[in-house]
């Protein structure tokens, strides 16, 4: 385990927040890392971005975790090691879709399309106008469109609501998305009909990050998402039978 | 089919196609991911140890790799005896490879009942794990230490999995592995699992200088133990007629062969997966298979207990 300070925190709105530090490997977007709060706990948290000799992890507050994270402040050590798994691919006339925080892991893969010179749109929901990080730089990059829950920014419902109408509209040929599970079923169930090709990058209790606990494969393809995850394929999952059911806690049990 | 004939094990009359076992607590919560473990080429697979209620374990950090192997203190996490009679069960549909279950207890008595429990489930072989270094805050001493506690441990559940044969799984540490062998072996055990995790270690943070497990201290795994493994194996063998199933630090094929050489029937593999992938199963099969050939051997039995004089 290696440990460092951190460098810089961003506070986009209440138990929401951005923190730097210093980045001593190469990362892909899709890439987690596994956090170490001495004292509390180590958690996997995505890559939201790489910016010269920095990279940022943006981090919502559910529990005593990331409660504990943002009490954090300039110049604190963490527990930091990855990066862990396999990122996105890169594709052409992509839409982006995330929801939440899902949006942290879109935001490195925009940057990474963006230099590549591949045309995206991005399609952002969220509970709030401050939870959709970053807007400014999507914008800047891409066609976006925006929803929250309570209307304060872009139309106000849910993401996967005008999803079948962008895609005609904006001839998408390839789908990512970030978000809750239940965000990714009712987008398999949109998509699948148009036979679209997708990644989802998708979240499950984990332990070791690298392969060998067994905490966080997926039934029924044994797949292990800290490794061949947390960007799965169309491919993937086929053989997975578990999305948006139940999945396992800390003891393994199905919760 | 010679390949895979060449390194069929003789063990306990089970059927299998690799003397390597996925080793407990490495990739063992569920079907799905055992299942997943034969296909990579395993000859058998152990579940992660579980007891009667199901147990969330210590926190993270829980499992940190360093230079020359891990350092883990899962603390037993195991989703409780009736989830995993349930995977064991759908293991069985989905594969033909022997699964084995590894039991704990909190105390003596509830290792005889899990195994009661476990063996409704009709796995392959049931592995006693007296030898956890990593809940002594918890539990105390390791039974595994006591060679009155793991005679008796022994009988019980010997006694409660009827015609389901039992392998002890012993710790390098403790009273002497040779001497702890033996008692399970005159208490009735079909086979000898050695070795557990050795430590326990500790690694600490010199930036915020603390331990960095949480539970502070973990059972050490992988090439680091290797040395500790083949002797443990090879003073097992010098003390025991039944079968052992060797695990340690094996990685490479070389290791296998070594441990091969020591006295094992099969191998255990467990930490191996994190340096090399799944692929390890393969690429060891094909090493053992390789050296076979090579120096004229025909059967794995062949080689068992050759270093020895
Ligand atoms: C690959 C991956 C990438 C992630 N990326 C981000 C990110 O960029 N930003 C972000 O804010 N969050 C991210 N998360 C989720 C983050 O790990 C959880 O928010 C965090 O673990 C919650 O911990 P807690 O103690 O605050 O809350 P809890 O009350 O413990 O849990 C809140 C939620 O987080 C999940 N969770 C808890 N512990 C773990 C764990 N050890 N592993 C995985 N999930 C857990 C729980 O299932 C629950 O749904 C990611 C998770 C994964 C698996
Ligand atoms: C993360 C981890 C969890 C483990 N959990 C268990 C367990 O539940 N029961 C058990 O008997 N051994 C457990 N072990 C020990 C292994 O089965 C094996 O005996 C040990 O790791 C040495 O083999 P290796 O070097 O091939 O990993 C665990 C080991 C690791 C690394
Ligand atoms: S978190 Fe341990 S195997 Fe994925």
């Amino acid at each position: 385990m290696q440990t460092f300070p951190i460098q810089k925190i961003i506070e986009h709105g209440p138990g929401v927040k951005s923190f730097y530090f210093p980045k001593t490997f190469d990362v892909r977007a899709g890439q987690f890392v596994n956090l170490w709060l001495p004292g509390v706990d180590e958690k996997p948290f995505s890559v939201s971005a790489v910016m010269g000799d920095w990279i940022e992890i943006s981090v919502k507050r559910y529990g005593p975790f990331t409660t504990a994270l943002m009490e954090c402040r300039e110049g604190d050590y963490l527990g930091l090691r990855g990066p862990f798994g396999r990122g996105f691919t890169l594709q052409n006339n992509a839409l982006l879709i995330g929801g939440g925080i899902g949006i942290a892991p879109l935001r490195l893969l925009a940057q990474e399309l963006n230099v590549r010179g591949l045309r995206f749109v991005s399609l952002l929901g969220a509970a709030t106008a401050y939870e959709i990080i970053f807007a400014r730089d999507f914008q800047k990059q891409s066609v976006c469109y925006f929803t929250t829950d309570d209307g304060s920014m872009g139309k106000k419902g849910l993401v996967t609501d005008d999803l079948v109408d962008i895609i005609a509209k904006e001839k998408i040929e390839y789908i990512y998305a970030a978000g809750p599970e239940i965000m990714f079923v009712k987008t398999k169930e949109l998509i699948d009909p148009l036979g679209l090709p997708y990644e989802f990058c998708m979240e499950r209790y984990m332990k070791c990050g690298i392969g060998i606990c067994g905490q966080c494969v997926l039934d029924d393809s044994g797949l292990r998402l800290c490794v061949e995850g947390p960007v799965l394929n169309r491919d993937d999952l086929k053989e997975v039978t578990e999305l948006g059911l139940l999945h396992r806690d800390a003891s393994g049990r199905r919760v | 089919m010679k390949t895979i004939h060449l390194i069929k094990p003789d063990f306990l009359n089970l059927k299998m196609d690799s003397p390597l076992v996925l080793a407990s607590g490495i990739l063992g919560l569920t079907a799905s991911s055992m299942a997943r473990v034969i296909r990579f080429g395993a000859g058998a697979v152990t579940s992660k140890s579980f007891n009667l209620e199901w147990r969330k374990g210590h926190r993270n950090p829980s499992i940190i790799p360093f230079e020359h192997g891990l350092l883990n203190a899962v603390g037993l996490s195991n989703p409780g005896v009736d989830e995993m009679v349930k995977e064991i069960r759908l293991f069985r549909q989905k594969s033909e490879a022997p699964i084995f279950a590894s039991i704990f207890g909190r105390t003596i008595e509830e290792f005889a009942e899990v195994a009661k429990r476990a063996a409704e489930a009709r796995p392959h072989l049931i592995e006693v794990n007296v030898s956890c270094p990593n809940v002594r805050s918890e539990f105390g001493t390791p039974f595994g230490d006591s060679p009155q506690d793991t005679a008796q441990i022994t009988r019980l559940v010997k006694k409660a999995a009827g015609d389901i044969p039992v392998s002890v799984k012993l710790g390098p540490h403790g009273p002497g592995i040779g001497l702890m062998a033996r008692v399970c072996e005159e208490n009735g055990a079909d086979a000898i699992t050695a070795i557990n995790t050795a430590g326990p270690g500790m690694l600490i943070d010199i930036r915020v200088r603390k331990p960095v497990l949480s539970n502070k201290t973990g059972g050490i795994s992988g090439p680091a133990i290797l040395p500790i493994a083949v002797k443990s194996v090879y003073e097992v063998y010098e003390n025991v007629r039944i079968p052992i199933i060797a695990t340690g630090g094996v990685t490479h094929w070389q290791d296998a062969v070594q441990m091969l050489l020591a006295g094992a029937t099969l191998i255990g593999v467990g930490t191996a997966v994190y340096y090399e992938g799944m692929e390890v199963f393969g690429k060891i099969n094909k090493g053992i298979e390789g050296y076979m050939r090579e120096n004229g051997f025909s059967a794995l039995k062949e080689l068992r207990g050759l270093a020895h004089e």
